[in-house]
């Protein structure tokens, strides 16, 4: 106990029992606080690096992006070429050809190659702007250092406003957002007009988009094991049953619903029981298959499998870090009337948002001048006034110095004599 | 933080793609040379002698096509591409936080609310077609209420780059009683400031009328000041030249902006800085953190998503301290209503539990100081209120 203490251990020795005296600044204390501010700039640097680990998602998606027009281009280079060869087979096989149609022929597949050549040069004009903003990402990462940091944070603000608006569907804010500050490369843009279409066609409940794009996806997914294409077939099918299109809807059953069989058998059955139910069934069962919100669900779905195939977090950037901010900020005085103005958390808004989550804790005593907004610390020794109430150095001295000496409590109106405050050691 | 083996990684990754590219140009080259090769020795022509047989042609296009192989050329540029498309996004896993989402908890969070946040959060830093852009989409319209008074706010300090005074002395004026209250002397910097210029245009009569009217009233609150503004009377027309030079410095103006909005946001219950990047920046300091605790929790999820108070301090920087707390340096305790903190006569503070607990309960037998050899006792300890 006794070593770690007494933090301000050197000056307490030195004016125990001066509770009288007027207390003066004891260098011992400046000096420590001289110290602890050069150790400031290595602490902020291990934070900063900390908070530049948050960035997963900064990365990975243009990367995403990037690798999968790659894999595009180079499947369009595959079956184009497999394409001619089998075709310069076919003629050499076929038997009797003519002079004319083999000059037909390979002339044809000529111009398919130079067809081939120019996608492959629009192809890779494609790779190497979203390799330019892969890179640009990892500069701007590194561009991050405690000069810039201010302004670093404001542009990180922007980039979790504009993952937000994307996620939520205001496009037309992100974009609006993202080109009048200037950070096209650092917003996902691109990427979620890709969701876009998808989700606007299960908004008007179609699943056509919704399906193409899973068949786009279909390694992908499935290495997920997800089982989103199967819950679209399944509301394609409760279509047709609503539409009492049974015979149509069994053949589509038998071809789409039965290869989920093996996996999926519950769902499967509970599915195919509607065909006796109706779609006015009471039954509340199969009557939840019926209702829309199964449409709103599918959107949610997509939604997350999306967001899981480009390696994005699930929830909306700014609600994560709101809430870690929030729960870091949260203390049972922010919920007082007097909590200053300056706290998030005075406003009713976050207080609503931050009920639900837990309150910070302090293993150290953090005290702020209730006068000037400082804390209090060894270069700011908090004082005491005969009345209990406590103001650090800083607002009594200047108060003393304009009223000859005399000091008025904020709180309490009391007036008394600086000489009459003491000290208090907070450790 | 070091990015260095990242970019490395990823130029790999641009190295191979490339490389893959060429490639396939390369191939796609042979093979059209390879077939108008043998286009022009089918050839046109009607000389039977010249001619070939096409399906001889055809089948030696086939044999030297199947020669160059182009699949398995392909493949293996494809396979070194493949490898590094693979091993760059597990490097980013193993250097980042892959899922910072852990550290959320699955609470409603109300979309409206947020949305609401957002909107004034625009029109608070002056972006208001965004802010009419967001409420529009987001079918926000009552977010809009947050507009106008900002709007105002922007006007009068769009007038002040323009050195135009008006608008903002007509609010200093319109709050007076508020301000004062607040003990803010806004309006008389204000006034200075518009003194000043006047005096600047040479207009000394015009200064001095000004001063009468509105620079008397402060006068003996502020005497000093008061006293130096009518001795630049004197410099009127060349004050850059005078001992008061320092107040025509394009400085006040901006700090008088800063000061104004301050004071603005203040009197509409608004915080100066916007409380969205407050939170965002707090959260951003406070993640790490979170994410740590996680992964010490794992398997206790249910734990997370039920906590009352965070079991580990998160450490904000100090611009994040909005309230005093005090822990006990004996109990840990942070000090509450029941528990208040109690200054020892020796000047150290403790918890009063900490104090009942080291005085055994008996309020008239002093007990040692923890801190300094003093012996206190409980009658002389004094309930502190920060």
């Amino acid at each position: 106990m006794e070593t770690d203490a007494l933090p301000n251990g050197s000056s307490a020795s030195s004016t125990t029992g001066s509770t009288t005296s007027a207390p003066a600044t004891p260098t011992a204390a400046i000096t420590a606080g001289a110290v602890s501010a050069s150790a400031l700039p290595s602490s902020k640097l291990t934070q900063l690096a900390e908070s530049l680990k948050l960035e997963h998602q900064f990365l990975r998606v243009p990367f995403e992006h990037y690798k999968k027009t790659i894999r595009a281009n180079h499947r369009i280079v595959e079956k184009e070429v497999s394409a001619v060869i089998s075709g310069v087979a076919e003629a050499a096989d076929s038997a009797e050809l003519s002079r004319d149609d083999a000059v037909q022929q390979l002339n044809s597949l000529v111009s398919r190659l130079q067809g081939l050549k120019r996608k492959l040069e629009e192809g890779s004009r494609t790779e190497h702007l979203q390799a330019q903003r892969c890179r640009a990402r990892l500069d701007h990462l590194e561009s991050a250092d405690a000069e810039n940091l201010s302004e670093w944070n404001n542009i990180r603000l922007k980039r979790i406003l504009v993952d937000y608006m994307l996620r939520m569907s205001y496009y037309d804010t992100a974009i609006k957002l993202a080109g009048s500050s200037s950070i096209q490369d650092f917003v996902d843009i691109d990427v979620f007009f890709e969701a876009k279409k998808v989700i606007e066609a299960l908004q008007s409940k179609e699943v056509a988009p919704a399906l193409a794009w899973c068949a786009d996806n279909k390694s992908r997914l499935k290495k997920s094991k997800s089982k989103f294409e199967f819950q679209l077939r399944l509301q394609e099918f409760i279509e047709l049953v609503r539409a009492e299109n049974n015979m149509r809807a069994i053949t589509y059953a038998r071809k789409y619903l039965a290869p989920w069989g093996a996996t999926h058998m519950k769902e499967l059955q509970r599915v195919m029981a509607t065909l006796a139910f109706k779609s006015n069934t009471e039954c509340p069962t199969y009557k939840v298959l019926f209702e829309a919100k199964q449409w709103d669900y599918l959107v949610d779905q997509f939604k997350q499998e999306f967001c899981r195939l480009y390696g994005m977090t699930l929830e909306p950037l700014l609600n994560i870090y709101l809430q870690a901010g929030l729960s870091a900020l949260k203390t049972p005085f922010c919920y007082e009337d007097d909590c200053t103005k300056e706290d998030p958390l005075s406003q009713e808004s976050f207080r609503k948002l931050a009920l639900p989550l837990p309150y910070s804790k302090q293993h150290h005593s953090k005290l702020v001048c209730y006068i000037t907004k400082e804390l209090m610390d060894t270069e700011n020794p908090p004082l005491v006034l005969p009345n209990g109430y406590v103001y650090s150095t800083k607002a009594l001295e200047e108060m003393a110095k304009k009223n000859d000496g005399r000091i008025t409590c904020p709180r309490t109106g009391l007036v008394c004599n600086y000489t009459e405050v003491i000290k208090a050691y907070i450790s | 933080m070091e990015l260095n083996t990242i970019k490395d990684a990823f130029d790999r990754v641009t190295k191979k793609q490339k490389l893959s590219s060429s490639k396939s140009q390369e191939i796609i080259e042979q093979i059209s040379q390879e077939i108008e090769q043998a286009l022009s020795r089918i050839g046109p022509g009607d000389d039977i002698m010249t001619q070939t047989d096409p399906t001889f042609m055809l089948c030696e296009l086939k044999a030297k096509l199947k020669e160059i192989g182009p699949h398995s050329q392909l493949e293996v540029t494809q396979k070194e591409l493949n490898v590094a498309l693979s091993k760059y996004p597990k490097l980013l896993e193993k250097s980042f936080n892959p899922d910072i989402s852990k550290a959320y908890r699955n609470i409603d969070f109300d979309i409206h609310t947020v949305n609401q946040i957002i909107a004034s959060h625009f029109y608070r830093e002056g972006h208001f077609d965004l802010g009419d852009c967001f409420v529009h989409e987001a079918r926000e319209p009552e977010a809009e209420a947050a507009k106008s008074s900002f709007a105002e706010m922007y006007q009068i300090l769009e007038a002040m780059k323009l050195h135009n005074l008006e608008p903002a002395l007509k609010w200093a004026a319109t709050n007076h009683d508020q301000l004062n209250q607040n003990g803010s002397d806004i309006e008389l910097k204000l006034h200075r400031l518009q003194f000043v210029e006047i005096l600047q245009k040479k207009r000394r009569d015009e200064a001095l009328n000004y001063a009468k009217t509105f620079l008397a009233p402060f006068a003996k609150s502020h005497m000093a000041e008061f006293q130096k503004l009518m001795g630049c009377l004197l410099w009127a027309g060349k004050l850059d030249a005078s001992p008061y030079a320092e107040l025509l410095s394009p400085v006040h103006w901006d700090k008088l902006s800063e000061e104004l909005t301050r004071h603005f946001c203040n009197l509409m219950g608004q915080s100066f800085e916007s409380p969205l990047s407050v939170t965002v920046a707090a959260g951003g300091q406070g993640l790490p953190t979170l994410l740590k605790l996680m992964n010490v929790m794992t398997g206790k999820k249910q734990e997370w998503q039920s906590m009352k108070q965070l079991p580990v301090p998160v450490d904000l920087d100090r611009e994040f301290q909005f309230h005093s707390v005090f822990v006990c340096p004996v109990s840990r305790d942070q000090a509450s209503e029941e528990n208040p903190p109690m200054l020892l006569s020796c000047g150290h503070v403790l918890c009063k539990q900490s104090i009942t607990k080291l005085s055994k309960n008996n309020s008239t037998r002093p007990f040692k100081c923890p801190y300094c050899p003093s012996e206190v006792e409980v009658g002389q300890c004094r309930q502190l209120y920060f």
